[in-house]
């Protein structure tokens, strides 16, 4: 019955949406918003300092209803596309069809039955690190900023060693479904079970709003479908394959659009690469010598007016600190990448997938390999991009330069309106939209285990739930989950979600991995010392957050209007008539400023407290320093007792929990 | 379950399982901080010696991209020497442990 119904809701919401992309373009397109999301919480919105009148227009917020000059706009073709987009559909679809037959228990739906091999685990741990964020995102910050954004690609490859040599294989020896699991070990399991929950919530939805908000962009733009139609979208096809196909169904669409998305990537590096000869040094070299790149580092990035005398710009292109500019926000950033992916709840998830630990080690180094590959390219994509588009054109594409990747396919496909060029392109799309679906559903299916796992099965049923309830439960949890994440994610259309994402980050990094390392490697720790790692990392993480720069500052934007309303008012004053575009600004700088000045942050700040846009560097350590005190304070004896067969069983694999026993 | 049937103490205190205990502790936490390390070094070293990066090495490819590229060399290097040691040594232990206590 239950079943059904989900599945009549889910077909009707999926044809109404195919419905839209098949209508023909809309002649009003909005403005190319920034696909403001990322896995390291940096894109786009924070480079809208707006400067010159003429470029004022454009270099408003990347929120603007309307640009008023017609930049270079990612058209794809409609047919193509729509075809694209409906084969991945169908594909997964048919994936998620036959992983429903197959999940008839809780571990079949939470761990796919342990029945994924190391290497199908690998692709689809290297997948939840390929997000739409990094697949655009960073190219195009690399095609604007130079170096800079490859620098980024490092973190999330290098948090793959603590996954490798501390998290992984201790987690599957010890562990079960969920990171209460582990936690509630040798502690009391219900508070600690309660905690673990909510913060594996908290996480999952901080970082699913963003990607949701993040996907509705990205559709609007690709497709010219409303936000609300995307996000419902993405909404009900992502509740579709979790509910019904549980982990397996994830996993495999996970899978899917890793390879996809690694065939894409793999095609246009190399394209690139053979219009460069294949020969990487004097690639680099043009690179440095365009004009077209020394003009934008010159103007757009180091705003001098004028050249100055010696000064390389080109050769500036290979030098950090055109986009981080500080340096000790690097090293916050750091450590949420060492420490907080290791202690993300979606991944920790999926080393339960695999049979055992040797399984869970050979994944971790395939999606390692994967992942280096996967940033290697994105590097010569993103340089091919400046090279080969100019940097000027991607930034009038988008502020935050997401259009490059999108922008080079067509390119070097064989040009706008050409087959080459529109197959290409509507392929990359496709693979855009599969990354969303992917990187979601393990979301949803993350915070829906800990609800019904932790909550429902181990805090108010005592464990005693048969499989079959324990299934029910979990597909209702994942549908409820869903629903709430698409109606957060329509309210945030207008939010600033970035914040999000450097939160999810924090929190895992200050909160869940003390807890998670100090459970298997100390003997004291016990029931305080999680509780109060989980709650002081993570409220010390929101608290940051809520204070740092990454929140939107009304004040803040009335000024820089102010700047741009005094630049062309004084034009104005010489006798000057303003362009079209100017008066625009104008007009558009007064409102902004009407509108914003005297107004203050979400917590009533009207400029930042905390200096950087990432917390680890205060949070992590104070998460891990609760963690301790806690413990010293509330000594356990039987938790230290019981270390020893903690310690046994993560170090040796005996007892391991088998999926099939459950 | 099956679990209940060890004697989890007995098996802490086992001379083989005290030796892949404390070989597994000193590679796997020694291999973890040299890799933070290494990779703190580069928002340090980029941030706060940005001159050095600037070096130019081969045409337009700086001591900084190099680096970059170090940075994945680095972990590729880490993750197969490890799955090495731990396929022929860790493993090897594990088993024979088993073996002894079954």
């Amino acid at each position: 019955m239950l079943k059904q119904a989900l599945l009549a809701m889910t077909l009707t919401l999926l044809v109404t949406t195919a419905g839209f992309c098949a209508e023909p373009a809309k002649p009003a397109a909005p403005a190319p918003p920034a696909v403001a999301q990322g896995t390291q919480g940096t894109q786009g919105t924070q480079t809208t300092q707006t400067t010159q009148g003429t470029s004022a227009a454009t270099a408003a917020k990347a929120a603007a209803p309307a640009a008023p000059a017609a930049p270079a706009r990612v058209k794809p073709n409609r047919v193509i596309t729509s075809t694209m987009f409906l084969a991945i559909i169908g594909i997964t679809l048919c994936v998620v069809v036959w992983a429903a037959k197959r999940t008839t228990s809780a571990a079949d739906f939470y761990a796919a039955g342990g029945g994924i091999t190391g290497l199908q685990n690998g692709w689809a741990i290297a997948g939840d690190y390929m997000s739409a964020a990094s697949f655009l995102g960073m190219s195009g910050l690399i095609s604007l900023y130079g170096i800079d954004g490859f620098m980024y690609a490092v973190g999330p490859m290098f948090s793959f060693i603590a996954i490798l040599l501390v998290v992984a294989e201790p987690c599957r020896n010890a562990g079960k479904y969920t990171l209460g699991d582990i936690l509630s070990f040798r502690a009391s399991p219900k508070p600690v079970r309660a905690v673990a929950a909510l913060s594996t919530v908290t996480v999952s939805l901080f970082y699913l709003i963003a990607q949701m908000v993040g996907a509705g962009k990205l559709m609007q733009v690709l497709l010219d479908i409303p936000y609300r139609f995307s996000v419902i979208g993405v909404g009900v096809l992502m509740v579709g394959y979790v509910v019904f196909g549980g982990m397996k169904a994830t996993t495999w669409v996970q899978i899917i659009k890793a390879g996809l998305l690694m065939s894409g990537t793999v095609l246009l590096a190399f394209l690139v690469m053979a219009k460069a000869g294949f020969n990487p040094f004097s690639f680099f070299e043009s690179v440095v010598n365009s004009q077209f790149v020394q003009d934008h580092v010159r103007m757009n990035v180091l705003k001098d007016p004028l050249p100055k005398p010696g000064f390389d710009y080109g050769q500036r292109f290979m030098e950090p600190g055109l986009f981080l500019k500080n340096p000790l926000d690097q090293v916050s950033l750091g450590i949420a990448w060492a420490l907080g992916a290791a202690g993300l709840p979606h991944i920790l998830m999926r080393f339960f997938t695999v049979p055992n630990a040797q399984e869970a080690r050979k994944s971790i180094v395939i999606a390692l390999f994967i992942n280096s590959t996967f940033f290697f390219l994105i590097n010569l994509i993103g340089f091919g991009a400046a090279l080969y588009l100019t940097p000027q054109l991607i930034s009038s594409a988008d502020k935050g330069g997401n259009m490059a990747t999108l922008l080079l396919a067509q390119k070097l496909g064989g040009g706008a309106g050409s087959f080459g060029g529109d197959l290409f392109l509507a392929f990359i799309c496709a693979v855009a939209f599969a990354t969303i679906l992917a990187v979601v559903s393990g979301l949803v299916l993350a915070a829906s285990a800990a609800i019904a796992h932790d909550v429902y099965v181990n805090i108010i049923k005592d464990g005693k739930a048969d499989q079959q309830t324990q299934v029910r439960v979990a597909r209702l949890t994942s549908l409820f989950v869903g629903i709430a994440a698409i109606v957060m994610g329509l309210a945030a259309e207008k939010e600033n979600v970035v914040a999000l994402v450097a939160l999810a980050f924090a929190v895992a990094a200050s909160g869940n991995f003390p807890a998670v390392m100090l459970s298997l490697f100390w003997r004291r720790f016990n029931t305080a010392g999680v509780v109060s790692a989980l709650v002081v990392g993570t409220v010390s993480a929101l608290a940051l957050v809520m204070i740092s720069p990454v929140m939107t500052y009304p004040q803040k934007i009335a000024d820089d209007a102010k700047k741009i309303i005094v630049t062309l008012e004084k034009r104005q004053a010489e006798g000057a008539v303003l362009a079209d575009k100017d008066q625009k600004a104008l007009d558009k700088a007064r409102a902004d400023f009407k509108k914003n000045d005297g107004g203050t942050s979400m917590v009533g700040l009207k400029a930042p407290i905390f200096p950087l846009k990432n917390p680890g560097i205060v949070s992590a350590p104070l998460g891990l320093l609760a963690a301790i005190v806690g413990t010293l304070m509330f000594r356990s004896r039987r938790s230290e007792e019981m270390f020893d067969e903690i310690e046994v069983r993560q170090i040796t694999g005996l007892g391991i929990a088998k999926a099939s026993d459950h | 379950m099956a679990a209940t049937s060890y004697n989890w103490n007995e098996i802490a205190q086992h001379p083989k399982y005290l030796q892949l205990k404390s070989k597994k502790r000193s590679f796997l936490f020694g291999w973890w901080i040299f890799a933070s390390v290494y990779y703190f070094l580069l928002p340090i070293l980029s941030g706060y010696v940005p001159d050095l990066f600037r070096i130019r090495i081969v045409g337009a490819i700086n001591f900084g991209y190099l680096f970059i590229l170090s940075q994945f060399v680095v972990a590729i290097f880490v993750a197969i020497y490890y799955t090495r040691v731990a396929n022929n040594d860790f493993d090897r232990l594990t088993a024979e442990l088993v073996r002894e206590i079954q």
